[in-house]
């Protein structure tokens, strides 16, 4: 029994450890708020997301502020406060 | 008195072994006066930079270093070419490499402890390559610092890669720095507007944002990035090098 938890515990430990290993892609709400905060407009956390069209989309921030983020056709990416 | 007896004999038998202890006690302090006292007359005499660096190596007193330092600079560039192959391009493969060096230098100085007691020439190597040892640490990271090699293309491909930012925020990040290269060949063609100093405040902010994005997600990135903050900026404020990235609007 004491061999078997402590396998158990080894393989844990790894498959804890692999988490950082392999990076995820952040959220869409961090990407809308790192993209807001780039843009100079303030957005502490984005609390919802809606998907207007491709590459186009409204966030709302924690402090009420909403923010239309979209890709224009000259491939900028521009932040409106709605 | 039958009792006391056997007491006073038992201490005229305990008196012969104090007796002999105190003496062996004074000869072993005798032999030891008389092992250093030889050592202390050599280093006055001619042996004397022999033993100099000894002393340094042990104490690490200041006095000493005129006589020190010239022994250490022949090895020293021979530690200094060594470091690098150990580190040719990785800058994280250096960190190991700074840290078998002090690993070096750590047991080196073991062994001067027991060589002044033995021999009085013996002493002198191992100082030397301590001090060599110590020297190419202490060079190491300045070598680093000095010579990070610039690769644009990795860099740009790695930012694309990874995964620590989302695509609009590398798309703001990208019409950011082609808004910032805009601005730099309208400086290189002499038309009116920022300042140096200007345009590397908007580049240290840029490099700073994009720091910052990287840093929790893809550390590794971020450092190369901020490592090769000067190169890029050198890259950027030179005109020949700036026409040679092949930037156009």
């Amino acid at each position: 029994m004491p061999a078997r938890s402590i396998l158990g515990l080894c393989g844990l430990t790894l498959l804890g450890l692999t988490g950082p290993v392999v990076a995820q892609a952040p959220s869409t709400g961090t990407d809308l708020k790192a993209t807001i905060a780039l843009n100079g407009f303030p957005c502490d956390k984005v609390v919802e997301s809606k998907r207007n069209a491709d590459s186009d989309y409204t966030a709302t921030c924690k402090d009420g502020n909403r923010y239309r983020v979209y890709v224009d056709a000259g491939g900028r990416v521009v932040v409106k406060k709605l | 008195m039958s009792t006391r007896v056997p007491g006073r004999q038992l201490h005229r038998a305990m008196r012969t072994p104090r007796v002999a202890a105190l003496a062996m006690i004074i000869l072993l302090t005798a032999c030891a006066h008389a092992s250093r006292a030889p050592h202390a007359g050599s280093a006055e005499s001619p042996v004397a930079p022999a033993a100099a660096p000894a002393a340094v190596t042990e104490a690490g007193s200041p006095p000493q270093p005129a006589a020190s330092t010239p022994v250490t600079e022949p090895e020293a560039p021979a530690a200094n070419a060594a470091a690098p192959v150990t580190a040719p391009s990785a800058p994280v493969a250096s960190s190991t490499a700074s840290q078998s060096v002090p690993g070096t230098s750590k047991s080196r100085p073991t062994k001067p402890s027991s060589g002044p007691k033995s021999a009085a020439v013996s002493p002198a190597p191992a100082p030397v390559a301590t001090l060599a040892t110590a020297t190419a640490a202490a060079s190491l990271p300045s070598k680093e610092a000095a010579a990070p090699p610039l690769d644009l293309k990795g860099l740009e491909q790695r930012l694309r890669d990874t995964r620590a930012i989302g695509l609009f925020t590398k798309l703001s990040l990208k019409n950011q720095v082609d808004d910032l290269l805009a601005q730099f060949k309208a400086f290189h063609q002499g038309q009116p507007g920022l300042t140096v100093a200007q345009l590397r405040q908007k580049y240290e902010l840029l490099l700073m944002k994009v720091v910052t994005l990287l840093q929790d997600g893809d550390p590794a990135l971020a450092s190369a990035v901020s490592s090769s903050r000067e190169a890029i900026w050198e890259v950027l404020t030179d005109p020949q090098k700036f026409a040679a990235i092949g930037y156009s609007t």
